[in-house]
């Protein structure tokens, strides 16, 4: 089965994240039209 | 982004090993105030902190996005004065995209990078120097021209 990006969705989260994974953020803004 | 870029699994790949991954809708508050939202798809670098490094604007074929989200992480860290991190980045670019249109800022970003860790002219001139060469009509070559000078 294909890898996928797995998307958090909560901010606060994911700089929680990214500080404790010693990493960046990607934030992308999308429209589903 | 969503259907050709995202399934891409050397986009996959990079994004978990460097990035945390957030999608959110274009008018989610108070995001989209915060980080001005105008056009979709915009696609932004933040570090740890929330801070924004780079953004992109429109469809970017995994063979663009992937470079471009390399620079990103660069300039995470070129921007934070952590050039140790920055520069073997910035050469992962140019090793493995150097037809990408993030080749030319690597080049550039790389010679700055170099100079303000070693304090010496010779990463700057050599930056013009292969932006001449190999990127010509960049716009990154017309703003490095100063440092044939130095």
């Amino acid at each position: 089965m294909a890898k996928t990006i797995k998307w958090e969705k909560d901010f606060d989260r994911v700089l929680t994240l990214a500080r404790a994974e010693n990493k960046m953020v990607l934030l992308d803004f999308f429209n589903p039209l | 982004m969503g259907a050709v870029t995202y399934p891409n699994e050397k986009v996959v790949e990079l994004i978990e090993k460097y990035l945390v991954p957030i999608q959110v809708l274009f008018d989610s508050q108070p995001l989209a105030t915060k980080f001005n939202i105008q056009w979709t798809p915009t696609v932004i670098t933040l570090d740890e902190e929330g801070k924004e490094h780079h953004r992109t604007i429109g469809f970017l074929a995994p063979e663009e996005f992937i470079p471009s989200l390399m620079l990103g992480v660069a300039k995470c860290h070129f921007d934070r004065e952590k050039f140790g991190k920055a520069i073997p980045m910035l050469e992962e670019i140019l090793k493995d995209h150097p037809k990408s249109d993030a080749a030319p800022e690597a080049v550039y970003m790389r010679g700055v990078a170099l100079y303000k860790s070693t304090h010496k002219a010779d990463p700057l001139k050599d930056a013009y120097k292969r932006l001449l060469a190999e990127y010509p009509s960049s716009e990154w070559t017309k703003r490095a021209k100063p440092y044939s000078l130095l």
